[in-house]
């Protein structure tokens, strides 16, 4: 038989059992929408804890060791949002005759308010402003020094030895303990050193890939030390990558039963049909005739389908992404979510194509079950019992 | 022409041995037709399916042109039965999702007869079971009679050899079933094709040139 024919019956027959091939396609195009949005969700979610992450301070790449003469506007490379240059010293803060350790960062403040969102974490009082005599302070250091805002402070290298008296404009917390402890801000100006190492932290375009911006850095300045998120944040990195197990997981699950669902209905349809299949035998239609008879009926089907459900998928996508999910209330205590607990689903290769991929896999797959039965049957046998 | 050789077939079932053709020899010839008759039980549907090739015999030999017929494998059982047979069976013939002009196409694109020729053939088909007009409608609008003339029609539509039908007018009244069959006598006369009918219907079995009697299996009269 020609291929061309059978694909005229498979195509006659879906048409004209439209009631039955509608019930079988809700089947594959729920699951195919369904998926795409909870993988596109899944990414949605990843992006948004290292969004989160890294846009509370560090950046998708912090530079440090920068040798002091080198322009960092070279690091300005394709593919960067933003670079933002930090100089650093260890400082002794003290009143009253408290001592206290600090590591003091100076900072653009404005360039920093663009970039970062530690100054949205201030309990108390407000982020620092260009050139003004401030420090923003972490809120376990203004505890142990009783300090609160308007407040001041002397800093030095040693007890006694004043450089600078600073007044506590803000204080803040965030939860995370690498930011959460000993560390303390002033604007540029009132960095009591000429001094200091540099820096720096690199915001990425979306889309824009880690690993080789860093490689470029590296060629760059090769004295610098830059590493990516995914080396100083590890534990988020195998949380994305658990995610992203967990998805496919997921995915071949729910295939693996709709494949049962589409090969145990399209069993039952053929059950329903038998005698047309033993008519067909009687005509002298081969067993691979047959078997490319069903597998191109449930072919079409999952291919039609699963269109249709990527279509549903990616709109559905596409409206939340617009308005993003609000997850605040789950999100909340998380560190991963520190600044925001709104997501927007992502498509992405990975959340578009795998669904449809495998419905349209183990939709064949589920072909092999009714066509093994059906070529085994003897036409006499179906002719006498149906 | 074809030849059925010491031909035997046994069932076993919940009743126990159940013979269903019991040395059974015969041979038809090209262009003739005949009627298998029978009490119900007596095995006309199981000789009618083991010449068909649906069934294969316990013992003995059917020749088809010379060739064994039981000895073929799948894919030759295959292309014996798309090529040389047809069958009409009592009731639901067609395929429900084809309509009546498709159905009549199935042997012949089976056949590899396509293009104008398969239009003809078609049409005149048709024309000749006196279903002009019903090419687009679907088996399911069809009556009982109608859907057994498609069927006929179908049965011949590749100018097979051997035609063989089962109780084919046991679901009509009876003077449909006699048009019927007066057609396809003629038109296998024409044809030459050989007409094998299994029936209880007394009126078809007078107008056939030979009617072969089975009781239990076993040839009774021969004439
Ligand atoms: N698959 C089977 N398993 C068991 N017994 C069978 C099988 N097929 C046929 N038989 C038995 O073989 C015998 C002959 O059956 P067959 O169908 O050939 O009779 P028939 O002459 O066609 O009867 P009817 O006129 O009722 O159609 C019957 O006793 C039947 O019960
Ligand atoms: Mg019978």
């Amino acid at each position: 038989m020609r291929l061309r024919y059978i694909l005229k019956l498979s195509f006659l027959h879906l048409v004209r059992s439209w009631r039955s091939t509608i019930v079988l396609s809700v089947m594959v195009i729920s699951a195919v929408a369904s998926l795409i949005f909870l993988a596109s969700l899944a990414i949605g979610t990843n992006d948004a804890m290292i969004r989160n992450s890294i846009g509370l301070f560090s950046g998708h790449i912090s530079g440090s060791d920068i040798p002091p003469r080198i322009d960092t506007e070279i690091l300005a490379v394709q593919g960067v949002e933003h670079v933002l240059v930090r100089r650093q010293q260890r400082f002794l803060l003290w009143t009253d005759g408290i001592f206290e350790p600090v590591l003091l960062m100076a900072v653009n403040p404005l360039q920093e308010q663009q970039s970062t969102a530690l100054w949205k974490k201030t309990v108390a009082g407000r982020y620092l402003q260009p050139g003004e005599d401030g420090i923003y302070l972490n809120q376990e250091t203004a505890a142990r020094l009783h300090l609160s805002v308007g407040g001041w402070v002397h800093l030095g290298t040693f007890p006694g030895d004043i450089l600078k008296t600073l007044t506590v404009v803000g204080i803040y917390r965030t939860g995370i303990s690498q930011l959460d402890q000993g560390l303390a801000f002033c604007p540029n100006e009132a960095f009591p050193s000429a001094e200091g190492l540099i820096t720096t932290a690199s915001f990425l375009q979306e889309g824009s890939s880690t690993d080789e911006i860093e490689q470029h850095y590296k060629r760059l300045i090769p004295s610098g030390k830059f590493r990516a998120w995914t080396e100083f944040m590890p534990d988020l990195k195998q949380l994305i990558d658990l995610n992203f197990v967990c998805m496919a997981i997921v995915m071949i699950l729910v295939f693996a039963l709709v494949s049962v669902g589409i090969s145990c209905a399209f069993l039952i349809f053929t059950l329903k049909n038998l005698r047309e299949h033993g008519i067909m035998k009687t005509m002298g239609i081969m067993p691979v005739d047959s078997t490319l008879f069903l597998i191109c009926q449930i072919g079409m089907l999952t291919l039609c389908a699963a269109t249709v459900g990527m279509v549903a998928g990616v709109f559905a996508v596409i409206l939340f992404a617009k308005v993003g999910i609000d997850l605040t209330s789950l999100t909340s205590h998380n560190q991963y979510f520190v600044v925001s607990g709104v997501i927007y689903p992502r498509l992405t290769a990975v959340s578009l194509l795998p669904p449809p991929v495998l419905a349209i896999i183990f939709g064949l797959a589920a072909a092999l079950w009714p066509s093994l039965y059906i070529n085994r049957k003897s036409p006499a046998d179906i002719l006498r019992t149906v | 022409m074809i030849e059925i050789l010491n031909v035997s077939k046994n069932y076993t079932s919940g009743r126990g041995h159940i013979t269903a053709l019991a040395d059974i020899s015969l041979s038809f010839e090209k262009g003739q037709s005949s009627v298998l008759a029978g009490k119900s039980g007596s095995g006309k549907t199981t000789l009618l399916n083991c010449i068909g090739a649906l069934e294969k015999p316990d013992n003995g030999k059917i020749l088809c042109n010379g060739r064994d017929i039981c000895t073929f494998n799948q894919k030759q059982r295959a292309l014996f039965q798309r090529r040389e047979i047809g069958f009409v069976f009592q009731a639901a013939n067609l395929l429900p999702w084809l309509t009546v002009a498709e159905n009549l196409q199935f042997p012949l694109e089976m056949n590899g007869i396509r293009g104008k020729e398969q239009t003809r053939r078609i049409s005149g088909l048709l024309a000749t079971f006196g279903l002009a007009g019903y090419d687009t409608a679907m088996p399911g609008e069809l009556s009982g009679g109608e859907a057994q003339r498609v069927a006929f029609a179908r049965a011949i539509a590749h100018k097979p050899a051997l035609l063989l039908a089962d109780e084919p007018t046991a679901s009509l009244d009876s003077a449909t079933g006699y048009q019927l069959i007066q057609l396809m006598l003629s038109l296998c006369a024409d044809q030459r094709t050989t007409l094998i009918i299994a029936t209880h219907d007394i009126e078809l079995i007078e107008m056939t040139d030979r009617k072969i009697y089975l009781k239990d299996g076993h040839l009774e009269t021969k004439i």
